[in-house]
């Protein structure tokens, strides 16, 4: 027997692609669209002469961060840090968290409506709390950063351990296999994606929460320049912390997505490139 | 004849919040070493549960059932499972795959592997070995699927709607190449269904449920002799034995 005759799509041999009028690639549409965005801003505030108290042209904004860079690296260095440590925390403790409400029914039932119900406290309004209990430091800002970045993963690692379906299961019972070795090897590997998933949200969430526990009590950090620049309307640095801000959370959500592309590879959202001759067909 | 499995006088009742459902109701066969059965049934008529009572991950309200003559009283591990949906795991190759059932076992995994690779030759796959699953078509999924219930060699295979999900195209050429398989392997084999041809063309004797709640109509015999070639279905034995099934579905109201 042979096996091509089920993989071998049923169509004749392709003829030589037609020639087609050159086209910008769809990747560089994002690039076009942001560079068009800039233009429009940089001409409007200066043909309509807004004051640069009000709103910077962007290209005084790139030179402010290359002026004050030493000012800006500084910041940025101590951002990141607390960036860094609390979601890197939240990674740490969340994973194991949700395997273990996994594994233990009762617990999940006791403590799931308790992490839910902690989850609606605001951030921002315990910010303060913070800096009474833990002082001006590192501490405060590391602590609202993992806070924030926690639940997202808890809860989507619950679903991802949760998304295997019940014949696997069947599969597992029917080997034998232990409870350990059931979750290793298959609900482990079958719940990254989701994993993955609340990683990436709270990536975003990190810098954010960081911003905040500087905002709150802070002497540096760039969420304390945004604080100090707004205090003196310097509009321009206010602009310049902001472009750093989204800039390192666009590196860490990167960041993320690299660790993703490596490690699951066969996941349906990593398929991309390798599918990309076959779904051309079908896009318009 | 030692026998594979024994059902005697097998019922099942769910309980659910909406009532309890009679799923079996005194069910009695057994699989004889070797033989190739076909449970034969509508959906929804406790073909499915069946296999769950066999493999011993759910009990039977009343009755007793054993596989390989002791009686079931947790899941068993002498048996290779095929379901509707091939299950393979996403992130594993399709060796990988394979050899999932020797690791969740705690085999030697490297000493299964020339006979997983054996099985991928067998079913045609042995190119395919490196492939994630989802660069396969769903027949080729599928016979990975059944090469992971063969490698560790059970003596019992349950077998689910195995070809359910298929194209008819796909599904004929895997009955035929399971039919192979099971004649030169000869495991014993519950093959849950619910088409005639399928059931007639590759069992020994098809066992025939009713709508819920699911009893047995009839266990046909099916003397075509082995190994059944594809021209065998237009033959006037297969044909007479398969309008007879479809006849009881007629007279239950199925059909």
């Amino acid at each position: 027997m042979s096996v091509e005759h089920d993989v071998k799509p049923m169509m004749p041999a392709r003829a030589a692609a037609p020639r087609r009028p050159y086209r910008i690639p769809r990747s560089a549409n994002t690039q076009i669209v942001l560079i068009v965005i800039l233009v429009l801003w940089e001409l409007g505030v200066r043909l309509g002469h807004v004051p640069v108290y009000v709103l910077p042209p962007p290209s005084t904004v790139i030179l402010r961060i290359f002026h004050d860079w030493r000012l800006i690296i500084f910041q940025t260095w101590v951002t990141t840090t607390e960036v860094v440590i609390g979601f890197g925390l939240s990674i740490v403790v969340s994973i194991p968290l949700a395997a273990v409400l996994f594994q233990w029914r009762w617990l999940e039932e006791s403590l799931y409506p308790m992490l839910v119900a902690s989850q609606t406290i605001p951030k921002v309004a315990i910010a303060p709390l913070m800096v009474v209990w833990f002082g001006f430091g590192l501490a405060p800002k590391v602590l609202i950063a993992f806070l924030i970045c926690f639940f997202p993963i808890v809860v989507d690692s619950l679903i991802g351990f949760r998304s295997v379906p019940k014949e696997v299961m069947w599969l597992a019972r029917s080997t034998g296999a232990s409870k350990w070795n059931t979750f290793w090897k298959i609900q482990i590997p079958a719940a990254l994606p989701s994993i993955f998933a609340g990683i990436k949200v709270a990536s975003t969430l990190a810098v954010v929460g960081a911003v905040v526990g500087e905002f709150v009590g802070s002497d540096t950090g760039l969420g304390y320049q945004l604080i100090v620049a707004n205090g003196t309307i310097d509009v321009q640095l206010s602009f310049a912390v902001i472009v750093v801000l989204s800039a390192l959370g666009i590196v860490l959500f990167g960041l993320v997505e690299l660790a993703e592309r490596l490690l699951l590879p066969w996941h349906i959202s990593q398929r991309r490139v390798r599918n990309n001759n076959k779904s051309r067909k079908y896009r318009k | 004849m030692s026998l594979a499995v024994d059902l005697s006088h097998v019922s099942m009742v769910y309980e659910t919040e909406t009532g309890s459902v009679h799923a079996l109701d005194d069910i009695s066969f057994s699989v004889e070493t070797g033989e190739f059965l076909a449970i034969l049934g509508p959906s929804g008529c406790g073909k499915s549960t069946l296999l769950a009572l066999i493999s011993g991950l759910e009990f039977p309200t009343e009755g007793s059932i054993r596989v390989a003559d002791r009686p079931v009283s947790r899941p068993v591990t002498d048996v290779g499972i095929v379901f509707q949906t091939d299950v393979l795991l996403d992130w594993r190759r399709v060796l990988g795959n394979v050899l999932l059932q020797i690791e969740l076992r705690g085999g030697d995994v490297a000493a299964f592997k020339t006979r997983a690779r054996e099985l991928l030759r067998m079913v045609g796959l042995f190119d395919f070995e490196h492939k994630y699953p989802y660069e396969l078509s769903g027949g080729m999924r599928q016979r990975v699927a059944i090469c992971r219930a063969l490698i560790h060699d059970p003596p019992l295979l349950l077998m689910d709607e195995p070809f359910g999900a298929l194209d008819a195209l796909t599904r004929e050429k895997m009955v035929l190449e399971l039919h192979r398989i099971w004649y030169q392997t000869r495991k014993s084999v519950a093959f849950v269904t619910h088409d005639i041809q399928e059931a007639v063309f590759l069992a020994d004797r098809v066992l025939v449920m009713t709508p819920r709640p699911g009893q047995i109509a009839e266990i046909a015999k099916i003397d075509i002799p082995h190994p059944r070639q594809p021209a065998a279905r237009s033959s006037p034995e297969f044909l007479a034995i398969a309008a007879h099934l479809r006849d009881l579905f007629v007279n239950a109201g199925v059909l």
